[in-house]
C-alpha cells in the first residue's frame, strides 16, 4: 500500500507547472454545472493539501482515466495513474464512487473471484465457429456473454463480436482456445481502486490462463488487452504469453495479406472512435484505420481523433449522469457532423454508452447514428 | 431441516400491497413458514434490479424470491412486468455465472390471501433447497 506522498511521487504530480493545458481538454471539466474543478486544480490541491483535499474533489470519482490530459501535459503528470491510486487510498478510507447498474457489474466481478465458480460461458459457440481444446492461441472474450445478456435489449452487439472474432481466426487458419473458466480481467475494479477484488480476479486468471500452455492470447475488448498485457505484469505477474488486442494480429503482413488480398471497392463513408485503451494507452491508432480502409470503406475523420480522440464517457461502471450523457451526445453529434453514415468502434464498451445515450426519449433523436464494432464489420467480408 | 440448511438465509422480496398484504395474513393466522425466509418489503417488485438479486448471492443468500402482485393489479401500473423482465434477465445471468437458476423464484400473490402466501412461499423454499445442491 502506497502511501499518499509516495502516489504524489511516483505518478509526477509534483511536477505540474499550473499550465492548465489539461484543463482545456478534460471532457468533464468543459461539461461541469455548477462548481469547478479540473485536473490542474485536484494535482494543485493534492500537493499543496494532501489527501483531504482529493476526496472533497468530484473529480475523483468521475475522472474517465482516458488519458486525455496526461496525453498533452507537458510535465509528464500521469493524471489516471494518479487518481487510480487516490481511488484506492480513498477506498481503504471507506470512500467509493457510486456505481451504475445498481452495482450489477461489480456483484458480478466479485461472485467471479470465487475460485470454485463453474461458469456456463460457452454457450455462444455455434457451429460456424470452430474452437479448439488446445491450441497456441487462447481467445478471450472478456464479459461480452454477459455484457450481451443484459445490454442486447440495447440492440448492441454482445456475443456477435466474439462469434466475429473466431470467425476472422478461423479464416486465418487458426482454431483458437476459448477457456471455460476464464474470469473478468479486473480492469474495472482495478480502476475502481477495489485492488482486493482485481488481484483476486488476476490470480485466477493467471493461474488458469499459464496453465494452457498457449503462446498467444487474443482479445476484442481493449481494456482486456491492456489489463492483461501491463497491469498483470506490473501487479500481479507475467502471463508467459503475447497479448494481443485482435487489431494488433490482424495487422501483421501475412495476415493482412489472407484477409484483405485487394482492396475493396468504394463502400460507404465511416468515421472512427478510438478506445481510449487501444489509443492512448496502448498507441494502437493507425491499425483500425488501416482495416477500415482495406475493406473499401471511405474513413472521414471526427475533428477530435486519434491522440485527441474523446473518451465514450464513463469509466469502469462508475459516476454515470447528466454530463457524462452530454459527453456521449456531443461526441456523437460530431460524428454525425462528419457526414459518414456509420460509427466504427473497436470497444464493446463504446458501443453500449453510445447506444444508452441514443437511447433517451428526449435527446436521443438528435443523435441516432448506426455504431459496429470493427470485428463484426471485418466478419461480414469474409 | 438440518443445521446447515437452517443457517443459509433465502430473501423473499415483497412489494408493499398485495404480496405484503398477504404476508401480514399469514402472520396474523399463526400460519408458519420456513424460519430460512428473510422478508424485505419494497414498496413495488419494479424496483427490483439483477444487480439487488446478485448482491443477495453475493453476501452469501441461499436463494431469492420476487413475490409481487397479480398481472394487471400493480399499484404502479406496471412494476410487476418490469419485475418479470428483471427475473429473466438474472435468471439468466445466473446461469453464466454457473448457478443454478432455479434459485431465483418469482410467484404473484393475491392480497390478503395467508393461506396461499404460505403454502407457494413453502413451495418456493422447497424448489430453492432442492436445488441448492448444485451449488
Amino acid at each position: 500500500m502506497n502511501t499518499f506522498a509516495e502516489i504524489v511521487q511516483s505518478n509526477q504530480a509534483w511536477l505540474c507547472l499550473d499550465c492548465g493545458k489539461c484543463s482545456s481538454v478534460c471532457p468533464i471539466t468543459i461539461n461541469l454545472v455548477g462548481g469547478y474543478t479540473s485536473p490542474r486544480l485536484l494535482v494543485e490541491g493534492a500537493v499543496n493539501s494532501g489527501m483531504d483535499r482529493v476526496l472533497e474533489d468530484p473529480l475523483l470519482w468521475s475522472c474517465l482515466t482516458c488519458q486525455r490530459c496526461s496525453e498533452i501535459c507537458p510535465s509528464g503528470v500521469q493524471f489516471s495513474e494518479f487518481i487510480q491510486d487516490a481511488r484506492t487510498l480513498a477506498r481503504e478510507g471507506g470512500q467509493s464512487g457510486e456505481c451504475t447498474h445498481s452495482g450489477m457489474i461489480q456483484s458480478w466481478m466479485r461472485l467471479m473471484t470465487d475460485p470454485e465458480l463453474e461458469q456456463n460461458r460457452l454457450d455462444w459457440i455455434d457451429d460456424g465457429s470452430k474452437t479448439a481444446p488446445e491450441s497456441e492461441v487462447i481467445y478471450f472474450p472478456g464479459c461480452l456473454p454477459y455484457y450481451d445478456t443484459v445490454f442486447g435489449k440495447m440492440d448492441i452487439e454482445g456475443i456477435e463480436i466474439a462469434r466475429a472474432a473466431v470467425k476472422i481466426l478461423n479464416h486465418l487458419g487458426i482454431e483458437p482456445m476459448v477457456l471455460e473458466n476464464e474470469r473478468c480481467c479486473g480492469h474495472d475494479p482495478y480502476w475502481q481502486g477495489d485492488m482486493d477484488t482485481f488481484r483476486k480476479l488476476a490470480e485466477l486468471n493467471l493461474e488458469t490462463i499459464s496453465q494452457t500452455g498457449a503462446k498467444r492470447l487474443v482479445t476484442t475488448c481493449p481494456e482486456c488487452a491492456y489489463t492483461l498485457k501491463y497491469t498483470y505484469p506490473e501487479q500481479i505477474g507475467d502471463l508467459g504469453l503475447e497479448v494481443q488486442h485482435i487489431t494488433e494480429l490482424l495487422a501483421e503482413d501475412e495476415n493482412l495479406q489472407k484477409l484483405f488480398p485487394n482492396n475493396g471497392s468504394d463502400l460507404y463513408s465511416v468515421t472512427y472512435q478510438d478506445p481510449c485503451r487501444l489509443g492512448r494507452f496502448m498507441g494502437i491508432y493507425q491499425q483500425p484505420r488501416d482495416m477500415i480502409q482495406n475493406l473499401g470503406y471511405q474513413l472521414v475523420e471526427m475533428d477530435h481523433h486519434a491522440h485527441t480522440s474523446t473518451c465514450c464517457g464513463t469509466s469502469c461502471w462508475t459516476n454515470c449522469g447528466q454530463l457524462n450523457k452530454k459527453v456521449q451526445s456531443d461526441r456523437l453529434k460530431e460524428a454525425r457532423s462528419t457526414g459518414a453514415e456509420k460509427l466504427i468502434t473497436s470497444c464493446v464498451k463504446c458501443q453500449i454508452h453510445y447506444r444508452c445515450a441514443q437511447g433517451d426519449p428526449v435527446s436521443g433523436q438528435e443523435i441516432q447514428m448506426d455504431i459496429q464494432d470493427l470485428t463484426t464489420l471485418i466478419a461480414e467480408k469474409i | 431441516m438440518n443445521k446447515a440448511t437452517e443457517k443459509e438465509k433465502i430473501i423473499l422480496f415483497t412489494c408493499n400491497w398485495h404480496a405484503f398484504s398477504s404476508l401480514e395474513t399469514a402472520g396474523k393466522k399463526n400460519l408458519v413458514y420456513t424460519p430460512a425466509l428473510v422478508p424485505i418489503r419494497i414498496s413495488c417488485l419494479g424496483r427490483i434490479t439483477p444487480g439487488i438479486i446478485l448482491k443477495a448471492f453475493e453476501g452469501g443468500a441461499a436463494g431469492v424470491c420476487l413475490v409481487g402482485c397479480p398481472e394487471g393489479e400493480c399499484r404502479y401500473q406496471n412494476g410487476n412486468q418490469g419485475a418479470q423482465e428483471v427475473f429473466e434477465e438474472s435468471r439468466n445471468l445466473l446461469r453464466l455465472l454457473g448457478y443454478n437458476e432455479n434459485l431465483l423464484q418469482y410467484h404473484l400473490i393475491a392480497a390478503g390471501d395467508g393461506e396461499s402466501f404460505q403454502k407457494n412461499v413453502d413451495q418456493l423454499v422447497k424448489i430453492i433447497q432442492d436445488n441448492r445442491k448444485t451449488r
